[in-house]
């Protein structure tokens, strides 16, 4: 054996100093915590993971332990990860990250990822990892803090750049890396110049187009584990090579490179099936809808809101319209004055209906849930809709329970119980919050949309998760001629929203940094002068979304 | 080290520090540091320095600890401890400086007509870290007898049931070593090293294999350019950083412990029983 031993003498000579001065000696009950600590800090094997045991709040999932361990022990720290999107990228290099933290191979740490995701990447490190990453602020950051997240457009520039290199990192991450696949690029030269003992590349698309940009982003983590620049080109580009032929170099990358498909993560990811279902109004319904509207045009802009909501209400019951209405009154008081030509027009509308018992909508539901004959999920976005729901599903022998953000926490699992053995439908008004898993139940009726994608995400995320192992059907209902096919027609449908892989949207709504897309919509809905300046705003916005998209799937697709 | 452990192991440490703990609960401890421990957790220098030439009323600060997010109260401010958290790192090298040297005695000696001889045992306790990169630690306990020069492993937790005291007790006296300190920690040295040397080494020889591999591949990514960049010896850097064994033997604690004569034969008969 050659290897050298360094003994550490320091301690040595501290104690022959005091045992010759006869003092100052410990406590018995700090000398055997020293001892514990040393105990407990101690790594006891080179290969078994350390850093699960340490992370009592999180369960990663197989596939992302198995990448950490790959990581660790056969591609010795340094890779690219390249997981398709929602496989949790980021679980998998908090692991890896936390584990050389705790071997005490790893102390400084530079985390470099898009500047929309330095709080989220932060957040994520502190809480989940118990890692105290640092959000880089202020210059002094760089130097003061062990673990620093910060964009990779500040760290290139002076002065952050200069104090960068002349630290000592033992760990690099960087996400989004295949922004790095150009190496004339300013960034891809300041990560070049970066030491990198140990190094993670995150991306969804690690190839996007040309051969070249891996052959660029594997030589920032190895360099000449492609060869170098004129040999690379000689074997590989000359011939104009695809990466998916080659099966040489695909075996090359693959020692630097985890690629997670879906398929391989061993977790079922069924495909969505999504059906519209158009709604015509009754002729009743219909006069309802378009006295909204005409008060729309002629009232003061401060109640424009309020008649938006009411024709989003129309568009699912009566009855929500109505419970709309009576809050209205009920509010009167010497400050507010209920607007009554609006509410007497509107309750002689509804009496109409009344007087035909008839809600198209509804009827449809009804008609579908026994075709369906199966178990279902409807969403509305109106308690009163909700409960004529429920009484309906019972007038033609069809068991129903509700379901409440509101409910505590023992009723929601009971209605779930419920609804798993007992009943035909949930009716539900939340997706209801986070655990609640409803994967034995296949079909969703949409029979109101929600304005915001995260919410339609999360309704759909309730059954289509892991665990889901058939096919998940979605109906989307949408009423001919109102706000509501708008909002499908041209933003739903648009961004393709329902086909969308779990996951893809999160990523899409963050890089979008849109606070309150919601907001947006109503805005748009408010502030339109014409129905063609409020498509063409809706247009903006799908555009926009579907642009990233596009980005993504081209990527993903290229890279398989 | 488990978020449970790590709330026993703070108290213990500020108990044992001297600080009052001025609450604890669920998940949570406040404690009361002394001056001493101010000055040695909370980075200040400014504020004491301050302090001591003005003759102010010194004020020490009082923390509290979130060991357990979830079942401290949701009001409660404070700082989260957790494994990993500088903190408690910080903790950990002062524990570790605290309880660095020792001297103690066997107590409850039984009396007899005579005093009764003690004799010195130096206990040394080490991790021995083999690294590359990857790692593995071990901890080695020491004790010889500085009068016969005997080794026994496993110290530590040998006198661990053994009743010790930091003063001579009546009617006992210490021998004087034979084996001087000096060279008692030289005997040990070298039982460590023959300790290391028999055990199985390839992973060195693994790390070195991996090393060139990579070292190859850089230089042959670099072989075209006449003057190499500065890129290339950062490379080289950091394969080095990266993959060079090392063997590093550091010292966790050790002390002088005066014990009776058949003591350890008998803790060592009781373990073995």
């Amino acid at each position: 054996m050659n290897v050298p031993i360094s003994f550490d003498h320091e301690w040595q000579d501290l104690f022959l100093k005091s045992f010759e001065e006869d003092g100052p000696w410990a406590n018995y009950d700090i000398y055997q915590l020293a001892y514990k600590v040393a105990q407990r800090t101690a790594v006891p094997s080179f290969h078994d993971l350390q850093a699960p045991s340490y992370l009592a709040d999180l369960t990663p999932l197989p596939h992302q332990l198995e990448v950490a361990k790959k990581v660790v022990t056969e591609m010795n720290g340094k890779a690219i990860l390249a997981d398709e999107v929602g496989l949790g990228k980021t679980i998998e290099a908090g692991l890896i990250l936390k584990e050389y933290m705790i071997r005490g191979l790893v102390k400084k740490v530079l985390i470099l990822v898009p500047a929309s995701l330095v709080s989220q990447w932060t957040i994520e490190l502190n809480q989940k990892f118990h890692i105290p990453a640092v959000a880089q602020r202020k210059s002094y950051v760089w130097e003061q803090c062990d673990v620093v997240v910060s964009s990779i457009d500040t760290a290139k520039r002076m002065p952050h750049r200069d104090i960068i290199l002349e630290q000592n990192y033992d760990f690099i991450i960087i996400d989004e890396a295949h922004k790095l696949k150009n190496h004339k690029t300013k960034n891809y030269q300041f990560v070049q110049e970066l030491k990198k003992k140990f190094c993670l590349l995150l991306t969804a698309t690690p190839v996007q187009n040309k051969i070249e940009e891996i052959f660029n982003l594997v030589s920032l983590l190895k360099p000449g584990h492609l060869g170098n620049q004129a040999y690379f080109e000689e074997l590989f580009s000359a011939k104009n090579r695809k990466l998916e032929n080659d099966e040489h170099l695909r075996e090359l990358i693959n020692k630097v490179m985890i690629r997670n498909r879906r398929q391989d993560t061993g977790i079922e990811w069924t495909s969505r099936k999504v059906e519209t279902i158009p709604i015509h109004f009754s002729e009743e319904e219909r006069a309802l809808y378009d006295a909204i509207e005409s008060f729309k045009e002629h009232d003061n802009p401060s109640s424009a809101f309020a008649l938006l909501t009411l024709q989003r209400e129309a568009c699912s019951s009566k009855e929500a319209v109505y419970m709309t209405l009576k809050g209205m009154l009920d509010k009167e008081s010497e400050e507010y004055t209920p607007p009554y030509p609006l509410i007497e027009t509107l309750m002689d509308r509804i009496g109409n209906i009344g007087k035909t018992g008839r809600n198209s909508k509804a009827e449809k539901m009804v008609e579908l849930i026994k075709k369906i004959d199966d178990k279902v999920i409807v969403f509305t976005e109106y308690r009163a809709t909700q409960m004529y729901l429920q009484w309906l599903l019972q007038q033609h022998g069809i068991s129903s329970v509700p379901f409440r953000g509101g409910f505590k926490r023992g009723k929601k699992d009971w209605m779930k119980q419920l609804f798993q053995n007992n009943v035909q439908v949930l009716i539900a008004t939340e997706a209801g919050g986070e655990g609640i898993n409803l994967q034995f139940c296949h079909h969703i009726i949409n029979y109101d949309l929600p304005w915001n994608p995260m919410r339609l995400e999360q309704r759909i995320g309730r059954i289509h998760r892991l665990g889901q192992e058939k096919d998940v059907h979605i109906y989307n209902f949408a009423t001919s001629g109102t706000i509501e096919e708008h909002i499908l027609k041209l933003l739903y449908e648009k961004i393709r929203l329902f086909e969308r892989v779990i996951g893809n949207l999160d990523d899409i709504l963050t890089q979008l940094e849109m606070k309150d897309f919601e907001e947006y919509v109503n805005d748009v809905f408010l502030h339109s002068r014409s129905e063609g300046e409020m498509k063409l705003k809706m247009e903006h916005l799908s555009s926009i979304i579907d642009d990233m998209n596009d980005g993504e799937e081209n990527a993903a697709n290229a890279a398989t | 080290m488990q978020q449970h452990d790590i709330h026993q192991f703070l108290k213990g440490y500020f108990q044992s520090t001297e600080c009052s703990i001025l609450e604890e609960g669920n998940g949570y401890l406040t404690v009361q540091l002394t001056i001493d421990q101010d000055k040695e957790l909370m980075n200040r220098p400014f504020y004491w320095h301050y302090l001591e030439k003005v003759g102010g009323e010194p004020n020490p600060a009082s923390l509290t600890f979130i060991t357990n997010e979830q079942r401290a109260p949701q009001d409660i401010k404070g700082e989260k401890v957790h494994f990993g958290s500088p903190r408690l790192h910080q903790i950990f090298q002062a524990t570790r400086r605290f309880g660095s040297a020792i001297r103690l005695y066997e107590a409850n000696v039984a009396r007899s007509t005579h005093n009764t001889a003690l004799h010195p045992w130096l206990n040394m306790n080490v991790i021995v870290s083999y690294q590359c990169d990857h790692k593995r630690d071990y901890l080695l306990s020491l004790g010889i007898h500085l009068i016969t020069g005997n080794i026994i492993e496993d110290f530590h937790e040998l006198l661990k049931g053994q009743a010790l005291t930091p003063k001579i007790p009546d009617f006992t006296f210490t021998l004087s070593p034979i084996i001087k300190p000096k060279s008692g920690f030289n005997r040990l040295h070298q039982y460590i090293e023959k300790h290391i040397y028999e055990d199985d080494h390839s992973w060195a020889e693994e790390a070195k294999e991996r090393w060139q591999q990579d070292l190859d591949l850089l230089n042959h990514f670099y072989e075209d350019i006449e003057e190499k960049p500065s890129t290339y010896d950062i490379e080289k850097k950091a394969l080095q950083d990266q993959y060079e064994p090392r063997i590093s033997v550091n010292v966790v604690n050790g002390g002088i412990f005066y014990l009776q004569e058949g003591t350890v034969r008998t803790l060592l008969q009781r373990k073995m029983a």
